[in-house]
């Protein structure tokens, strides 16, 4: 007895991260309960800092980063300390990851609604708020590993495993995705420009889903399924094949997000291959959880916290099916900018993201508390009402965006498009778009059913670390034949290390040959770097999130040949950054839009989307006819473009804002002649915006179009 | 059907074959590893979600 050591468990941070999940949780799905229902009413579109495109990017990170990254930390928190018996390595280092995240959260629900983006789709967040997000990042690491070091425990289990290669991918995503040169406090510059900043943001985006969305909740699959059902894994075997293959194969997928984009083609093909080969290691994985409770269906039956991982898991199943399909070039043909890709994610989100959450909050809160869960009954109403708002949210989006992708491509016997006006395949929609603002609406009131349930369960319970005690780690003893397995398994630097090296092939083949080989991009001659006033639109741009419903990306089909001009070339984009392609039409592409209409067509449509196009759901746009242009940072912003390689004259930052205000003078007057008034117009940000949207896609013509060889 | 997908593929080229081949370098290693492994280990490991806290402490083992 007497070599037990003594400890206490640290649940007060696992208490206070518990919270803080379902406080950001109801957040989070009210801002997207709120978008959904702009995408009916475009009258909702409150104010600038509530308007669709800011609102979107504050939904998406609320839930992912807010949500979901509370939910990793909660039970990561828990499972480790039981996993490896021992107390979290420093609680001063428990309680800056805390109370950090929760700071940028914070920062992220001010910075975004006051259009303070970077517009690189799930890592909007600008620079200060980056470099916050790696300290904390950072932080977690080290608490991770201390914990892991000072183990008594020989053995790590395989959810420690999808959390150590948790860390070091989300790290290496976050630091290639995010390398910029700041001009402000709140604004920067990527150092990428174009196609190669395109791959990269998509590579991050992609195994954002992979590495924050997917692998540290499978670790907490694998620790809270066999805790809640009380048997273990069906196979641990087939779990550490699932660790090897899922991380390997992921981090190769990012360019299935880029298909008849582009990017080159090897690239694109790439991104096929391997998004298929990912059916395996996740269905294997699924297969694991759903088979561990063979034999207790009879306890799934009651158990609400079961039932709500079973969901998780198979909807956890039916994504990763879907995925690897939607990544078929000839399905994506017809997916992609549709409202398929919505539900796809809303299928991997509410489905398993959420009700994996909820299953574990309904598990963890009673132990946390020394309690019984207020109400059984209750929970499985919620089950139930979560359930009903999956499907409620889901069906009518995908039935939405196969109708809408059908009308884009239906052309009459004559050759003309049969739906030539895209607001028609929009308002056939504007149905589907209630019912799924009904369906998360029922999902959102599930929620907030949880969290007075669990509320109640807290009210009743009382607090206490537990203490435990457990032997001193044992001296590793290898058995014959297993030398290199226990190298690796019981070693967790080599575990890191081995998890770099693969995650690190699959992104530096990819994006390496990108970023070196010029001949990827061809250079199109009469591409010409921005004036000083596009480049201010083009910020207005991304700062009103127009990239949120817009498209910049023309495909190679005859379809959107048709509707939209000639298909967007690679090097048409090299002064563009960021990149704003996009990735959902909930309105027209926009990449040849320069030169379609009068400026004053743009002025009225801004001012009121209904008075050119009646029945439009784009938000109207008043604040952009009072605010002024600001000129502040013209002049660094171009100086940085120059450090990047963008051919302004020498010298040229110093007349920048000069020019600028003469190219405003001129559209200033071209209004006043198509007959618009307004006073003091010249220094507005609507003149700068419609010098941006004239100039797109306006430089490059199939003409002189030069291929180098 | 799997010609198809090969197809819609498109150029497979050395980037994709350099992938695949790590890819089952790395997957045979690590099934070789894992059905190698001492069985009693194996049984170890995947029961340590389900130790309690009540099995780890004192008052309660007496
Ligand atoms: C909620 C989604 C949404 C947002 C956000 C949005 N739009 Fe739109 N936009 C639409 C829809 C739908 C249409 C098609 C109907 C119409 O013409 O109003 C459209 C049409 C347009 C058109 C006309 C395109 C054409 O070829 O006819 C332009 C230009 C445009 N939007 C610019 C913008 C700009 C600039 C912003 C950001 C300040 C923006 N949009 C934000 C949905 C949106």
């Amino acid at each position: 007895m007497s070599n037990l050591e003594t400890f206490k468990y640290d649940d007060k941070i696992v208490r206070n991260f518990a919270i803080a999940t379902s406080l950001w949780g109801v957040v989070g799905m009210l801002v997207g309960l709120l978008a959904a229902l702009q995408m009916v009413w475009p009258v909702l579109n409150f104010s600038a800092e509530t308007s669709f495109g800011r609102i979107r990017p504050l939904h998406t990170n609320a839930v992912i980063f807010a949500f979901v990254g509370n939910g990793i930390f909660m039970g990561v928190y828990y499972s480790l300390q039981r996993l490896l018996k021992a107390r979290m390595y420093s609680d001063f280092l428990s309680k800056f990851n805390f109370w950090g995240w929760q700071t940028i959260i914070l920062l992220a629900a001010v910075s975004l609604p006051l259009g303070i983006t970077s517009a690189h789709e799930y890592a909007e967040l600008e620079w200060p708020i980056d470099i916050l997000i790696a300290l904390v990042w950072v932080a977690f690491g080290i608490n991770m590993f201390g914990t892991i070091l000072k183990r008594r425990e020989s053995h790590l289990y395989v959810a420690i495993w999808f959390y150590i290669a948790t860390w070091v991918t989300v790290t290496v995503l976050h630091i290639f995705n995010n390398l910029e040169l700041p001009v402000s406090l709140v604004k920067s510059i990527p150092v990428f420009a174009g196609v190669q900043d395109a791959l990269i943001q998509w590579w991050y985006g992609h195994n954002a889903v992979a590495f924050f969305l997917t692998t540290p909740y499978l670790g907490l699959m694998y620790y809270f399924l066999p805790k809640a059902a009380n048997r273990p894994v069906y196979s641990y075997k087939l779990s550490i094949i699932h660790f090897w293959g899922l991380i390997f194969i992921y981090i190769w997928a990012g360019p299935h997000h880029l298909l008849y984009t582009s990017l080159p083609d090897w690239a694109q093909s790439l991104g096929t291959v391997f998004s298929i080969m990912l059916i395996a290691p996740s269905w294997g994985g699924m297969l694991n959880g759903l088979l561990t409770l063979r034999g207790a269906w009879d306890r799934v039956r009651q158990d609400p916290i079961l039932k709500f991982m079973v969901v998780a898991i198979s909807a956890y199943g039916m994504a990763t099916l879907e995925g690897p399909l939607l990544s078929i070039k000839s399905i994506n043909a017809i997916s992609h900018y549709t409202d398929w890709t919505v539900a796809h994610v809303h299928v991997g989100t509410l489905g398993w993201n959420g009700m994996m959450t909820f299953g574990i909050l309904y598990w963890i809160i009673p132990r946390l508390y020394n309690t019984k869960l207020h109400s059984v009954k209750m929970a499985n109403a919620h089950f139930w009402i979560a359930t009903l708002g999956t499907i409620f949210y889901v069906i009518p989006l995908y039935w939405a965006g196969w109708t809408q992708s059908l009308m884009w491509k239906q052309f009459e016997p004559d050759g003309l498009l049969t739906y030539g006006n895209f607001l028609e395949t929009v308002t056939q929609i504007i149905p589907m778009y209630m019912l799924r603002a009904l369906g998360g609406a029922i999902y959102v009131a599930g929620v907030f059913m949880m969290v007075y349930n669990l509320w109640k369960t807290t009210r009743k319970g009382k607090v206490s670390d537990p203490e435990v005690s457990a032997p001193p780690k044992e001296k590793i003893v290898s058995g014959k034949g297993e030398y290199w397995h226990k190298w690796i398994e019981k070693r967790p630097v080599q575990m890191l290390v081995a998890a770099t090296v693969l995650v690190m092939i699959g992104g530096l083949v990819e994006i390496f040959p990108m970023i070196i080989i010029d001949k990827n991009v061809p250079k199109i001659e009469s591409v010409t770097p921005y004036t000083p006033l596009e480049l201010e639109g083009r910020d207005i741009y991304i700062a009103e999130g127009c990239l949120g419903c817009h498209s910049q990306m023309i495909r190679p089909f005859r379809s959107e040949a048709e509707r939209y001009g000639d298909f967007s070339k690679s090097g048409e984009f090299i002064y563009d950054r960021p990149f704003l392609w996009g990735s959902k039409r909930t309105g027209p592409d926009i990449h040849r839009v320069g030169n379609k209409y009068p400026d004053s067509w743009h002025y009225n449509h801004m001012l009121d989307p209904n008075s050119m196009s009646p029945g439009s759901i784009m938000p109207a746009y008043p604040w952009l006819f009072k605010r002024k242009i600001n000129t502040k940072y013209t002049a660094k912003k171009i100086r940085t473009l120059q450090i990047l390689n963008t051919p302004y004259p020498e010298n040229y930052a110093d007349i920048a804002v000069k020019d600028l205000e003469l190219q405003a003078k001129q559209i200033t007057a071209n209004l006043e002649s198509q007959g618009i008034e307004q006073e003091n117009l010249e220094d507005k940000q609507i003149i700068a915006l419609i010098a941006y949207l004239q100039r797109l896609g306006t430089d490059a013509t199939p003409q002189i179009f030069v291929e180098e060889k | 059907m799997y010609k198809y997908i090969l197809e819609s593929a498109g150029n497979i080229n050395w980037m994709a074959l350099f992938a695949l081949l790590t890819f089952m370098f790395v997957f045979i290693v690590s099934a070789i590893l894992i059905f190698t492994k001492n069985k009693k280990t194996i049984q170890h490991i995947s029961h340590l979600p389900l130790v309690n806290e009540e099995d780890l402490n004192i008052e309660n083992r007496k």
